[in-house]
């Protein structure tokens, strides 16, 4: 078992979600999240370095076709008319998000010590780091206004939730997990099709600016 | 009568090899550019050519502004003495000496920052104040690395966290030294004006931070000036390099090469990032230096998670 390369993943994940939340540049948040990705789906090979077998491989290749390639291909096809190259005005500002992001993984950490897995873990960072991950990822949700940083801020959650599901990877069978990675293709799908039709309707897809649009037209 | 030997050999090393660290950046730089660039020993001939000029004064301004050279090669020199260089300990070490060393390089940018108020230009000015709040973000990175360097050697003695504790500490905290490295290394870049944050090489640029402040100095002074930023390059590059390459041989030969090797590491690496990226927008700084914090926070939190 290769403990420090899942506790470098671990860190790389959780700080690949903070460059995220601080970035404004949409096609360099798609970039990192890919990286991410990719960190990610090398992980059951670090998981079981010692055994490693068809099913490990079989799901590295999976996630990292449909995470790192695939997801980030569809993104870029969505945006890629579109004038909404950066996040303007986010809820929050970038700065306090920061700040808030290191918070929120305190949080998760601290929320983490109440937290018992079934089994040992490889590694006692990933559950706290799964945890602030998807917490990051939700904070991307919440607080920025572009529809497509927001389906970013959605993938960032899965991402956790995927790290969480590696660590249980031995009880968990593996057409779980690729149930859920179609289910997450799927929905990135028509995520980007919807932002591509608000697109079309409204010419710009800031949420809250299409929302006040529509109330000026009455 | 030892103490003495040994800080002026660790002045020695400091001094003469300074400036050959900011040449082998110039250096990788022009060669990413593909450009043969200047020899490795420039910074020396220039340092050559502005000690045997003299220097020119405005009228507006006062003995401040003729004292902040001096104060600043003295204050990076006094700091030069907290770190250990390769085989040559620290000539001085006490508790507690992380926060002299933190407060030193802040008498350093006080005199710099009021020299350059005292210039009376409004450009530099508007340096200045760049300088204070990028600086003060930048401190609150640097304490949050030190607080969990300090609480993974228990000591606050600067020459011992980074010191022979850390090779155990990265087999049970690799995560953590893992980003107090990284923390530390946007630091570096930040304190010594290396491009994400801010471009030593231009001047007269709206955008610049810690040149537009020197554009006053002139002959012996800038000198004084080049070669302290150069020097703190180095002690920080020095306070870096224990923590990623924590080994420790007893032969001081060999201690003296892995150092000048990492030095030349650091160096590489400091060129490939200033050649490969481009200087943040001025707006933009703050973020990339709470990141830094946010990182060395990220360490103290996994540090204290594993107890």
């Amino acid at each position: 078992m290769m403990t420090s390369w899942v506790d470098t993943s671990c860190i790389i994940t959780v700080f690949l979600s903070l460059i995220i939340l601080s970035n404004y540049r949409v096609t360099a948040m798609i970039r990192v999240f890919a990286l991410q990705s990719f960190v990610l789906s090398l992980l059951p090979f670090f998981l079981h370095a010692s055994s490693l077998s068809g099913r490990d491989i079989f799901i590295v290749l999976v996630t990292m076709i449909l995470k790192a390639a695939l997801v980030p291909y569809i993104l870029f096809w969505a945006i890629r008319h579109v004038s909404m190259r950066s996040e303007i005005k986010p809820i929050i500002g970038f700065g306090a998000s920061i700040i808030l992001g290191a918070l929120v993984i305190a949080g998760a950490f601290w929320i983490s010590l109440s937290l018992t897995l079934p089994g040992k873990p490889a590694s006692d960072l990933i559950l706290p780091c799964s945890l602030s991950t998807v917490l990051l990822g939700f904070m991307i949700m919440v607080t920025r206004t572009r529809a497509v940083t927001q389906v970013l801020g959605y993938l960032i959650m899965e991402n956790g939730i995927f790290l969480f599901a590696v660590s249980l990877f031995d009880v968990m069978p593996v057409l779980i997990e690729i149930g859920i990675l179609l289910d997450i293709f799927v929905a990135v799908f028509i995520m980007a099709i919807v932002v591509n039709h608000i697109n079309e309707e409204f010419e710009k897809n800031m949420v809250s600016v299409s929302r006040s649009k529509m109330g000026e037209a009455f | 009568m030892n103490i003495m030997i040994s800080i002026l050999s660790h002045w020695l090393i400091a001094l003469t090899l300074a400036p050959l660290f900011i040449g082998i950046i110039a250096k990788i730089k022009a060669f990413f550019a593909g450009k043969k660039g200047p020899s490795l020993f420039q910074p020396y001939y220039d340092l050559q050519r502005l000690f045997q000029k003299n220097s020119v004064y405005s009228r507006t301004t006062t003995w401040v502004f003729r004292c902040a050279p001096i104060v600043n090669l003295a204050a990076v020199l006094v700091l030069s003495l907290l770190v250990p260089l390769g085989p040559f300990k620290a000539p001085l070490q006490f508790p507690g000496d992380i926060f002299f060393a933190a407060y030193i390089l802040g008498l350093a940018r006080f005199f710099m920052i009021i020299a350059a108020l005292d210039t009376g230009a409004s450009f530099e000015g508007m340096g200045a104040s760049r300088e204070a709040f990028f600086s003060c973000l930048s401190e609150l990175a640097l304490f949050m690395n030190f607080i969990t360097l300090a609480l993974l050697t228990h000591s606050i003695s600067l020459s011992s966290m980074i010191g022979a504790d850390i090779p155990m500490s990265w087999k049970l905290m690799g995560p953590t030294l893992l980003l107090v490295a990284g923390s530390f290394f946007i630091v570096i870049l930040t304190e010594n004006c290396r491009i994400p944050i801010d471009d030593p090489d231009t001047h007269l640029e709206l955008t610049m931070i810690h040149e537009v402040m020197i554009l006053d100095h002139s002959g012996i002074d800038l000198g004084y000036m080049l070669y302290a930023s150069a020097l703190k390059l180095f002690v920080f590059a020095g306070i870096l390099l224990p923590i990623i390459i924590p080994i420790q041989m007893a032969n001081p030969v060999i201690d003296m090469l892995i150092f000048l090797s990492s030095m030349l590491g650091l160096s590489v690496v400091v060129g490939m990032v200033e050649s490969t990226m481009a200087r943040y927008r001025l707006n933009r700084v703050k973020n990339l230096l709470l990141i830094s914090f946010a990182l060395a926070f990220f360490g103290f939190v996994v540090k204290m998670w594993r107890g």
